[in-house]
């Protein structure tokens, strides 16, 4: 097991987007989280990722207290052992793309050169090397995604997060970003994290996590406990 | 992170972001100069020395006010304060692009930067700039005093070209001045957190309250109390230490233009409560809600611009302070001249209206800056608006509209600020004054013979005349502030239209 | 579905015989029933009947007998009429799936309705991974892609629906 949390509350202002949840992945895993929209399935990525703090519970990521981390400490695990990728948003929209994907080895001290050539090649990987000298904004939205995908592994994370990463793309291009990270995650032995509403994204993961209103829904419908409790004496 | 990717990276940007870029250098190469000759009239032998006749005086100069050295404290002051407004529309220009900044750091830290990473970059521009503005402010330095360096016709020297400023000085001045911009810009930046998941400014919710009134009660107290206490020390037979009256001079005048910079957030507060309550047009409500929305953005808009008048008032108070008290002077004057037969000579006061007139030029040169930075922030304000605007006028409404909405929000506050301030500045230096000016009662004897026979004595009594407030000037410095401020607005609405067109939608 | 119009098609690129037809017809259509060998040649005898198609030749290479079909003009004809025409859109009203939910609503014994309603999404979403891991596999022909894409799709749908039917007749949480 390489990633789990434990009783994870997370509020904003008065609502509560994660009331106890509970959930593990295993090395080389690939979970879909996935849950109708406000489900708090965002909200248990930023925990699980150290993007944001938990109210309560705890994150573990290989005997390490993710959510008791500095905010340095966690940008540091971010930038070494995780990868992340969202809906859009993630590239600098003033850096080439090889800029973008070169941009984590920068940040952690790599030289110029190194971080280049490693850059160019998960662009060759991805079959975007064409792009290389373009910038975001000259690019398609499949394409972005692709780019932000070698971002988000140039540094060969342990665990990947997703976060509706095809949400802005047709179906196609979608399926193209969704192809590129199964394959890459399988070949590396990446645990992926991936968020999403639709089942068709969720089908690309091992196994499913349904969250609804801030708790784990064995039933993936919102069919809730009380219903559950009451089939039990029933039987 | 090595330095070259540092550089790389804080240097990233747009036209708009150069564009800031290039105005902080500006600005650091304004100010340096400035500086750079303050510490040049402190340079001059017998700085601050009191008066001690005319023997110290530096006669190679052509003002009097660098040839006594009495008077070159004033200078300093006057040179140094030259740069609030220059720094003022630095940290102006700080904010220019600052959202498509904020965003590319934000995307910078969701790639692994630690906040202290983030906060680095933003640092090492405003540094980097400043820095070279600096070295250019001290290049133009150099080249100027060459340049004025030779006497004029009179065979004197317009400004102190002929000392440099002490070396220390020097160093302190030229790293100073970007090591407190990058300060700035990084204090500034405690407000925007970058998280990784976009860019969050902490705002302040809570609606200003009118309390920025308090001190300018208490700058107007401290200045009121200043003849009565200073009497009452006289009569007590304690003198006060010669640091205290600058002292109680300069945090009342402090404490005064903190309330009317602060209170403008009241002001705006309140003009925007009663343009939506009373507001029938489309305009109104528009200029209103965005006033109350974002109460402060006015406060920092017109600080510099209120600054200003509230000097420029305070020196017309004095103007008419001194006038008066000439004017009583003369008339003591001529009355013991009636009195003893003799004719009456006039006093040279025109020294005290040349400094007037240098402050005026200083307040002249302060508004001519504020404007300049109202300029940005209006159009930074427009080009930041532009999604909004463009789908504003793509689902029909008139840009007419959006353009007087953007001058009712500019113009609701200022009027009431403009006038605050004036009545601020006039009033400080009214309790200085104490409303009146009495001239003292004395005794003068003369001699009426040329041998002194025979001695006339004149007991000349107390004229008084009271202070009249000086309503043409304030009327003319507000109706230049107000003008400014107008005409800023007038310039900024030229962006109106093509940041409103419906391509802008697109923008991101 | 009109086995016939699927045979036409498959004729109209050239000569074929039933063996060749069947094969062709798995493989193109994966997702639909396999043909039986038997329905080939029923069809076949029914559009040859309807002068739709002809035998074109006879060939004996060391097994049994094998004719080989071509379209004809009148084929052709059917053939195009038959894809010009407008399919009704809502063929899956009459679903059974739509059916047991409905009743499953209503029946008063909702642990049954609940247990099943679970059951269904489980075998939908392992169909679906399923359906997906076909799809992603590097070797996956163009046409088992298409046809994996159609019943994802569909499945998505059935899953899509049921979730609104529950969240709409409140069966979720907040109901008692």
């Amino acid at each position: 097991m390489i990633l789990q949390c434990r009783g994870l509350v997370r509020s904003y202002g008065p609502t509560q987007a994660l009331r106890g949840v509970a959930m593990a992945v295993d090395e080389g895993e690939i979970l879909a989280v996935t849950g109708p929209s406000g489900c708090g399935k965002s909200t248990l990525l930023h925990c699980l990722a150290g993007i944001t703090r938990p109210d309560a519970g705890e994150v573990i990521y290989r005997d390490q207290r993710v959510d008791l981390l500095s905010e340095a400490g966690r940008a540091r695990l971010r930038r070494t052992e995780f990868g992340v990728l969202f809906q859009f948003g993630q590239l600098v929209a003033e850096l080439t793309a090889a800029e973008n994907v070169a941009l984590p080895l920068l940040l952690a001290g790599t030289g110029r050169r190194e971080a280049r050539t490693a850059a160019l090649s998960w662009l060759d990987r991805l079959g975007v090397a064409d792009l290389a000298e373009k910038r975001p904004g000259e690019v398609s939205g499949g394409q972005q995604q692709r780019v932000a995908l070698g971002r988000a592994l140039v540094t060969e994370p342990r665990v990947l997060y997703a976060d509706e990463p095809t949400g802005a793309l047709d179906t196609l291009a979608g399926e193209q970003v969704l192809g590129h990270m199964v394959r890459l995650a399988r070949e590396q032995r990446t645990t992926v994290v991936l968020v999403t509403h639709d089942a068709r994204v969720a089908a690309y993961a091992d196994r499913e996590l349904a969250l609804r209103d801030g708790v784990a829904d064995p039933t993936g419908l919102g069919l809730n406990a009380s219903a559950g409790r009451h089939a039990g004496s029933a039987r | 992170m090595s330095p070259l990717t540092l550089v790389r990276l804080a240097l990233a940007g747009s036209r708009t972001d150069t564009l800031r870029v290039v105005l902080t250098a500006a600005s650091a190469a304004v100010a340096t100069p400035l500086l750079l000759l303050s510490a040049a009239v402190i340079a001059i032998p017998g700085f601050g020395q009191g008066h001690r006749g005319s023997d110290s005086w530096a006669e190679q100069y052509r003002l009097q006010v660098l040839v006594e050295p009495g008077l070159r404290p004033g200078v300093v002051i006057t040179l140094v304060l030259m740069t609030i407004p220059v720094l003022a529309l630095a940290a102006q220009c700080g904010r220019l692009g600052a959202p498509a900044r904020d965003r590319r750091l934000a995307a910078i830290r969701l790639a692994g930067a630690t906040p202290g990473q983030a906060v680095r970059l933003a640092a090492a521009e405003t540094g980097l700039a400043s820095a070279l503005g600096s070295a250019a402010g001290l290049a133009g330095y150099l080249i100027l005093r060459r340049a004025l360096g030779r006497p004029g016709a009179d065979g004197r020297l317009l400004l102190p070209t002929d000392v440099l400023p002490a070396t220390w000085a020097l160093v302190a001045i030229c790293a100073g001045l970007p090591l407190l911009a990058t300060a700035v810009a990084m204090l500034l930046l405690r407000r925007v957190a970058f998280t990784p998941y976009g860019v969050v400014r902490r705002s302040r919710n809570r609606p200003p309250g009118p309390y920025a009134g308090i001190l300018i009660v208490i700058g107007a107290v401290a200045m009121a109390v200043l003849q009565p206490g200073f009497r009452w020390a006289e009569r007590i037979k304690w003198s006060p230490p010669g640091w205290v009256l600058p002292a109680i001079l300069f945090v009342g005048t402090l404490c005064a233009a903190l309330g009317v910079v602060l209170g403008t957030g009241w002001i705006s507060y309140t003009a925007g409560r009663i343009l939506r309550r009373y507001g029938r047009r489309p305009a109104a409500l528009l200029a209103g809600s965005r006033l109350m929305a974002d109460p402060w953005s006015g406060s920092r808009t017109f600080a510099v611009l209120l600054i200003c008048v509230l000097f420029g008032a305070g020196a017309a108070g004095a103007r008419s302070w001194f006038a008066t008290d000439f004017a009583v002077r003369e008339e003591a004057g001529r009355w013991q001249a009636a009195q003893a037969g003799q004719p009456y000579y006039a006093d040279d006061n025109s020294f005290y209206f040349t400094t007037l007139d240098l402050i005026n030029g200083a307040v002249a040169f302060g508004v001519a800056l504020a404007a300049a930075g109202m300029l940005v922030a209006v159009v930074e304000g427009i080009v930041s608006r532009r999604r909004a605007y463009s789908s504003l006028v793509a689902t029909g409404v008139p840009r007419g509209v959006l353009a007087r909405s953007i001058v009712l929000q500019a113009v609701a506050p200022v009027v009431p600020a403009v006038l605050v301030a004036a009545a601020v500045g006039v009033t400080l230096i009214h309790a200085i004054a104490g409303g009146s000016v009495r001239s003292a009662n004395y005794e003068s004897s003369s001699c009426t013979s040329a041998d002194c026979t025979t001695e006339v004595v004149v007991h000349v009594p107390s004229f008084v005349r009271q202070i009249p407030v000086p309503l043409a000037d304030l009327a003319l410095l507000g109706g230049l502030a107000v003008a400014a401020a107008l005409a800023v607005v007038g310039v900024g609405l030229l962006f109106l239209r093509p940041a409103t067109a419906v391509e802008e939608l697109r923008t991101t | 579905m009109s086995t016939s119009h699927v045979l036409l098609g498959l004729l109209a690129s050239g000569p074929r015989h039933g063996y060749d037809l069947k094969r062709a017809h798995d493989e193109r259509l994966p997702r639909a029933r396999p043909l039986a060998f038997g329905q080939v040649y029923t069809t076949l005898g029914r559009l040859e009947r309807d002068g739709l198609v002809r035998a074109a030749a006879q060939e004996r290479a060391g097994g049994p007998d094998r004719t080989a079909y071509e379209i004809t003009q009148p084929g052709r004809a059917e053939l195009v009429a038959w894809l010009g025409a407008v399919e009704p859109p809502a063929p899956y009203v009459t679903s059974t799936l739509l059916a047991k939910v409905v009743v499953a609503l209503m029946v008063a014994d909702r642990a049954h309705a609940r247990e099943y309603l679970i059951a269904q999404r489980a075998a939908h979403t392992a169909r679906l991974r399923e359906l997906t891991a076909r799809k992603t596999d590097p070797g996956a022909a163009l046409g088992a892609v298409i046809a994996a894409d159609f019943a994802i799709a569909h499945l998505d749908a059935d899953l899509r629906w049921l979730q609104t039917t529950l969240d709409r007749v409140g069966a979720t949480n907040g109901e008692q």
